[in-house]
């Protein structure tokens, strides 16, 4: 892949590029398909049920049901909502969602494309999905969407501040922003992984990138039992299926942006561990996280919104630059 | 950050506990005897007294009676007997005032249907009726004479 | 300058967490609450009005669909006022039974509120803890009187049925499974600091202004009143048994978490001493006229129900049916002071005190 890259662009690499671009988009919506079906297993657990069982072999079609379900609906626009926007803003949700996951390396060799900006280009592009949001929550023309879109624009933008100051300890570790080396030099112990060195950052960036997902405790946008579904309420059928799609594109890219960032990404935890392929060390701590995930949607309240806004803006932002200032002195005193 | 961690670990646990789910259409559920199910009727038993109409809250029984066909005989027999279930309430009241158990409840409870009038439930219906029949009906509101040995 | 208007925000009747058909119509500048609107009476189906053409046997069916989620407290409301009006005596293995049943309901109606009020602040897993234990007691109802919502299981000088075997040893080993899982919901909830901040301070309103509203119950007790009718003014046999009334300080929804999760653990103990001193073998019914015909007069019963004094006013012309009955229902009650607690707050804590309070909609328009 990485060769390919260098080289001058032809009609076959063009094509090639664009059958790996399918191949990942289909692995992708497997991983959607499945990520639904395992967050409603894990949290059916969770609360002494036995979650979805009934499609398909212990109810593995659950998801492909309810995705048909979506596609066959009526597809449903209100009178007085601005049709354009209301088109628009799943797809405009959607694109950077896929478009991030162009930067995340998965091993050494495997990876789609090795930007040396790799980190800056994800924080940018997942910026836009917030435009997507409002967008969907103003052009529904119903007053629980606008909430809902007026709570996501200003929880997103709060917390992108902390989430991208969280990793700049990690950059500085590392000297690099691409995603690659990044996971690369990453030690062979895991204590040498960036999430121990870089704790406060680790921790700051976990809480602001669940933020970020709009997932519970910060499913704000959404808080079906205060704005009844947020800023998608108006959304239906396929459009919906976006929306959701999106949601969950973002656990699949945030999970694989921990796991590069301060997981050590494809690394073993012990080198004599070595033998075992790097995809599959990269795809347990992937799968840790979204446990992780699902784990704190089972249990957690929401948080409320003036009090979302404090942790952002004075407890998250002063710890993610004072995590920045502590890594400044770590290496003018220790590395140089 | 000590009770959040402790919420996560109660949620955690109860991941591998026993779940308590059942499996409802499936397996069907079995109704304590006392459960106050859709009614069963007896015509053969009933002696028109007319108690359950007047005791019934919402109103939704209805009977007609007819002369004993047997001359020999004193008395009316029943003719017609419906019950509207869609405002049955199931409140009881019908089968404990009855003086000879002609209408009692039963453990059935499955009522959903596509239409309205399917609600709408005659004698032979309710004849019909004859599963998982309550056995202890305990009509204190019953003649004393009547109770019987149900009690 | 930019040009601002107020939000008029129609929050239900159809709304995830009005708790019912209730509605409130709510002005936002923002997301701050200018000024709220309740609009009730989406449910009301006459049943103090239904009740006059009915006797009295007749309208205990109604009780059990005013408050559904503590029936059995409406059912000793009417049939309590009824036996006082006309002096009858009530067995006392029927009274031991009434109380237990009471209090089996009062801890599964607490379980309820617990579990979806814990739904609306956006916990998901508590709403199933709770049910999952509330149906133990529900199953206890169902084979005690054979349905487990609509218990109609009182009745004029008596109850209608006996416990059925073993029912009361079920119950005797209800009680330490249920402590054990209070302190489980504890583990679960109750020092979770996202859940401490929502709640805390919220809602707040002292002892005075809740008394002038009349409020009654943990919206009561939470501000510091001792007032809990089964210790002010016992009926039943609750004079005999030992229990606290828990009280709250700061009037604020945190006060009445506590108290209504405090009120399940007293409610086990007096279950734990009804069940040790139940009487043996006997009647369940008193000896009670063919045809109920309370005296000509009237009569006003007031019991603690889970959600506070639910009270029952007859007025009887000494004739099968009530001349004029009235129910003073305590979700009603409470709900008075709700659009005066909502100015000034934002959305999210709209769901907050409107779930602190405890309403059932069923009972609100009765």
């Amino acid at each position: 892949m990485g060769a390919w890259l260098d080289e001058t662009l032809t009609w076959g690499h063009a094509l090639l590029f664009f059958l790996w671009g399918v191949i990942l988009l289909l692995v992708v919506l497997g991983f959607v398909t499945y990520a639904i079906f395992f967050e409603r297993k894990v949290i059916g657990w969770m609360q002494y049920r036995i979650g979805p069982n009934r499609v398909g072999p212990w109810g593995l079609l659950q998801s492909v049901a309810d995705i048909t379900k979506l596609l066959i609906k009526e597809d449903t626009i209100p009178r007085k909502a601005d049709r354009a926007l209301f088109i628009l803003a799943p797809a405009l949700a959607y694109v950077p969602a896929f478009a991030v996951l162009a930067v995340i390396p998965y091993t050494q060799k495997l990876y789609f494309a090795d930007i040396n900006v790799g980190l800056l280009y994800y924080v940018a592009l997942s910026g836009i999905s917030t435009i997507a949001i409002i967008l969907g929550g103003w052009s529904s023309n119903n007053k629980y969407a606008l909430l809902g879109g007026m709570r996501s624009a200003a929880q997103m933008i709060s917390y992108e501040v902390p989430l991208v100051i969280s990793v700049v300890g990690v950059v500085m570790l590392s000297g690099s922003l691409n995603l690659r080396s990044i996971a690369d030099q990453q030690g062979d112990w895991f204590w040498q992984w960036n999430f121990l060195p870089q704790i406060i950052g680790f921790v700051v960036f976990i809480i602001a990138a669940v933020s970020e997902l709009n997932r519970t405790p910060f499913d704000l946008p959404e808080a079906e039992s205060e704005l009844v579904a947020g800023y998608h309420v108006e959304y239906s059928g396929f459009r919906f299926a976006f929306f959701m799609l999106t949601e969950y594109v973002y656990v699949y890219a945030i999970a694989a942006l921990t796991t590069v960032l301060f997981l050590g990404g494809w690394h073993a935890p012990f080198p004599f561990l070595d033998w075992v392929p790097g995809i599959i060390w990269f795809l347990l701590k992937f799968t840790s996280i979204v446990f992780f995930l699902f784990w704190i949607r089972a249990t957690l309240p929401r948080i409320r919104i003036d009090q979302l806004m404090g942790l952002g803006w004075k407890v998250l932002l002063p710890v993610a630059i004072l995590n920045v200032f502590l890594t400044a002195v770590y290496m003018e005193l220790f590395v140089k | 950050m000590k009770g959040l961690l402790k919420g996560l670990g109660v949620t955690l646990q109860s991941m591998t506990k026993k779940k308590v789910t059942t499996s409802y259409p499936d397996v069907p559920i079995v109704m304590p005897d006392r459960f106050r199910g859709i009614q069963h009727f007896e015509p053969d038993k009933c002696i028109v007294c007319n108690q359950c109409v007047r005791i019934c809250p919402t109103e939704c029984i209805t009977l007609t009676g007819k002369a004993n066909p047997d001359p020999e005989k004193k008395g009316k027999v029943i003719d017609t007997y419906d019950i509207n279930f869609e405002i049955c309430i199931l409140c009881d009241l019908c089968t404990e005032v009855c003086p000879t158990e002609a209408i009692v409840m039963t453990g059935n409870f499955e009522l959903a249907s596509y239409s309205r009038d399917d609600l709408f439930k005659d004698m032979q219906w309710l004849d019909d009726n004859n599963r998982n029949v309550r056995q202890d009906n305990n009509n204190i509101g019953a003649p004393a004479a009547a109770k019987g040995g149900a009690k | 300058m930019i040009r601002t208007e107020e939000l008029l925000l129609n929050v239900g009747p159809q709304h995830p967490s009005t708790h019912g058909v209730f509605r409130i119509i709510v002005k936002l500048d923002g997301e701050v609450i200018t000024e709220a609107t309740p609009v009730m009476g989406y449910l009301h189906r006459g049943t103090e009005k239904l009740a006059e053409d009915l006797n009295y046997t007749q309208i205990i069916p109604y009780t059990d669909r005013m408050d559904y989620v503590s029936a059995m407290t409406t059912n000793y409301v009417l049939c309590h006022a009824v036996e006082k009006m006309m002096g009858l005596e009530v067995p006392e293995r029927a009274e031991f039974m009434r109380l237990i049943v009471m209090e089996l309901q009062r801890v599964a109606s607490h379980l309820v509120w617990w579990g979806t009020y814990l739904l609306d602040i956006g916990a998901m897993s508590p709403f199933l803890f709770a049910f999952r234990d509330r149906e133990i007691i529900i199953n206890l109802f169902n084979e005690l009187c054979g349905a487990r919502l609509t218990y109609n299981y009182m009745r004029v000088g008596g109850v209608k049925w006996d416990a059925p075997p073993g029912w009361i040893e079920q119950v005797r080993d209800f009680i330490p499974y249920m402590e054990g899982k209070l302190d489980e919901y504890h583990n679960l909830v109750s020092g979770n600091e996202i859940f401490l901040a929502r709640i805390r301070g919220v809602g707040r309103y002292d002892a005075e202004t809740a008394i002038n509203f009349g409020l009654s119950g943990a919206n009561l007790r939470s501000t510091g009143v001792d007032w809990d009718l089964r210790k002010s003014k016992p009926y039943s046999l609750y004079d005999r048994f030992e229990f606290d009334v828990p009280l709250g300080r700061n009037g604020d929804c945190y006060d009445r978490y506590n108290i209504r999760l405090e009120e399940v653990r007293q409610s086990l103990r007096i279950l734990k001493q009804a069940v040790e001193q139940f009487p043996g073998p006997g009647d369940v019914m008193g000896k009670v006229p063919r045809v109920i015909r309370p005296p000509a007069g009237e009569l006003y019963v007031g019991i603690e129900s889970p959600r506070g004094e639910i009270g029952c006013h007859i007025v009887s012309k000494g004739k099968a049916e009530p001349y004029r009955l009235k129910f003073r229902r305590p979700s009603f009650v409470n709900l008075q002071i709700l659009p005066k607690l909502l100015v000034g707050e934002t959305m999210t804590n709209l769901i907050t005190i409107l779930g602190g309070i405890d309403i059932v909609v069923g009972e609100v328009d009765c």
